[in-house]
């Protein structure tokens, strides 16, 4: 039996000679496989298949001829709708982050200095996060009617001639009504996280603020915001994110109109895929927005880090 | 004193903001039961006897119960193996040491960084050649895909809150992994799973673009899909429009009034994190 077992023996032994937490820790990392695998499968398996795409000509969804950067020379270079879409995305994306991130903390300052009723203000403000862009899109539209709609009505009844006025048919305005409605769905979320930070501030600081004689907005300037210098980073890191890819609302709400006032990369994506099938055109523009999101990811991450880290320590 | 009298400002003006905030809402909800004509009167004038016939009518010609189905099973698929996954990562991330946990996270986070919208016609592609259009486990995928990530951080954020030493003491006691998160883990962590459920739920109950893309036929409809039919089928009947929304938006409103505090917390101690 002892010659037998012989054979497994080295093997063996230098399995359990290998120093007891490197065996722990390659049991525990089994259990993070599974996603491993899901991720691998359907995510970075498609992103290096939308590579392969970009760089091909197709017919339907199948490649054809390897065309290699020409989809890119053509997105960077020659195409205009492209460019306005990608200039609505960065200007529309810049004025979300500061407009959310400013209006969630003005609201989360106030609902901490009124104290009571606390659930109330958050679901308040936090239940358009709650309803589905398709909801958010269809109402809006709604108050955005001419003649009927609520915005024009308080527009007429305040003394500003908008009784005609459609704002999601119109050129100028077009995409920043589309940026109200959003602004009313994200910006609870932005709140909350402030609030759940604020009320976690120490309150020392506050009373020594007001011993030396610090007004409210002086102790916003200097204390407060400040401090909440790690959630502001997490937000706007978030919110470029989230605002880079927008497709969904404007879909619903203008389909990238008026004659392309809208248009965003991820509307012009998903038009030049699914209605005019240049499937390896509308990837290269994909992968376009791939590098602009990680790079804006990248520029705002070393830019906030380093005050979000000194204040966390 | 002096302390009411400062906040009385802070008082008014978050309440008017908080009536423009929940206007649309009300609006939305109070127009279910009106008729056409009366839509754009305020929410509360809601003239009498209230038109609850919408309800009923939105429910049959909008074919709500298919596409409330359909998106049941969506959700439920999606909540289930993102729970499944997340706690198991979450675990793992949080018993590995350093260098290798830095690695696995940056990996794991990655579809944070590329939203589904990038990804959305490579997608489709090979959807189609495994013959996933149309199917409601292939659209759950993709939710997992997009919400994986997020839970797992939250799960990791909520999962470092509970003492190791309570974990090392139970596996020095013989107890195996499995024993250890299903029996210790999972219970301390249940107010962040729940977060996380109600998170992903909502989520992928709401998502537009990825049935937008995989599902055509109307059989497969989820309730976001079948809501924009609605606006375009009986754009001239908007009571009725608004009964398919209100149906549509009350269960993950409902969800959210519940859950609310669990919620936010989770949100929030997770987001925050790392």
């Amino acid at each position: 039996m002892a010659q037998a077992d012989r054979p497994h023996g080295p093997k063996a032994s230098r399995w359990f000679s290998l120093r007891r937490s490197q065996r722990e820790s390659a049991i525990d990392l089994l259990f993070l496989v599974p996603t491993l695998a899901i991720l691998a499968g359907f995510l970075f398996y498609p992103l290096v298949y939308g590579l392969v795409l970009s760089v091909h000509e197709t017919k339907g969804f199948d490649l054809t001829v390897f065309v290699g950067l020409d989809h890119y020379a053509r997105a960077i270079f020659g195409d205009a709708v492209f460019h306005q879409a990608l200039l609505h995305t960065l200007v529309f994306t810049g004025v979300a982050v500061v407009l959310q991130t400013g209006l969630g903390l003005v609201l989360a300052v106030l609902v901490h200095d009124v104290r009571r009723g606390r659930t109330f203000w958050q679901f308040a403000f936090f239940a358009p996060f709650v309803l589905a862009s398709v909801t958010v899109g269809a109402v809006w539209k709604f108050m955005y009617a001419p003649y009927f709609g609520i915005v024009p009505t308080v527009g007429s009844a305040i003394g500003i001639n908008t009784l005609t006025f459609a704002p999601l048919g119109d050129a100028q305005w077009a995409l920043w009504a589309i940026m109200a409605a959003f602004l009313w769905r994200f910006t609870g979320f932005s709140m909350v996280v402030y609030l759940a930070a604020i009320q976690a501030l120490p309150r020392e600081y506050y009373e020594q603020a007001v011993l030396e004689g610090a007004g409210r907005l002086q102790q916003l300037r200097l204390i407060t915001w400040p401090l909440l210098w790690p959630q502001t980073f997490v937000l706007v890191l978030l919110t470029t994110i989230g605002t880079l890819r927008i497709f969904d609302m404007v879909w619903l709400m203008t389909e990238g109109g008026p004659s392309g006032a809208t248009e965003t990369v991820a509307t012009d994506i998903y038009v030049t895929a699914f209605r005019f099938l240049q499937v390896g055109y509308a990837q290269a523009m994909a992968m376009i927005l791939l590098v602009v999101i990680l790079l804006m990811t990248l520029v705002e991450y070393r830019f906030l880090n380093r005050r979000a880290e000194a204040v966390s320590l | 004193m002096t302390r009411s009298r400062r906040l009385r400002p802070a008082t008014v003006l978050l309440s008017v903001l908080a009536v423009v905030w929940l206007y649309p809402v009300v609006w939305t909800l109070s127009n279910a039961i009106k008729s056409s004509a009366d839509i754009y009167r305020a929410p509360w004038d809601v003239p009498w006897p209230p038109a609850i016939g919408n309800i009923a009518e939105a429910w049959s010609r909008g074919q709500l119960g298919v596409a409330l189905a359909n998106s049941v099973v969506v959700t439920g698929l999606t909540v289930t193996l993102v729970l499944l996954l997340a706690v198991a990562g979450a675990y793992s991330l949080t018993r590995l040491r350093p260098p290798a946990r830095a690695a696995l996270l940056i990996l794991i986070l990655a579809p944070l960084i590329i939203p589904t919208e990038v990804l959305i016609v490579p997608l489709f592609s090979m959807f189609r050649s495994f013959g996933l259009i149309n199917s409601l486990p292939g659209l759950a995928l993709t939710n997992v895909v997009a919400n994986v990530a997020l839970a797992t951080v939250i799960l990791t954020g909520y999962f470092r809150t509970i003492p190791q030493a309570l974990v090392d003491a139970a596996r020095v006691d013989g107890a195996g992994r499995l024993d250890v998160l299903l029996r210790i883990v999972v219970p301390l962590a249940r107010p962040g799973i729940l977060a996380v459920a109600v998170l992903v739920a909502v989520l992928t109950w709401n998502d537009f673009s990825g049935p937008l893309v995989l599902i055509q036929k109307p059989d497969q409809f989820t309730v976001q899909l079948a809501l924009t039919r609605f606006s375009t089928l009986y754009a001239t009947d908007q009571g009725l429009t608004f009964a398919g929304m209100a149906i549509v938006i009350l269960p993950p409103l409902l969800l959210f009034l519940v859950f609310q505090r669990s919620f936010i917390q989770g949100l929030t101690a997770g987001v925050v994190r790392h």
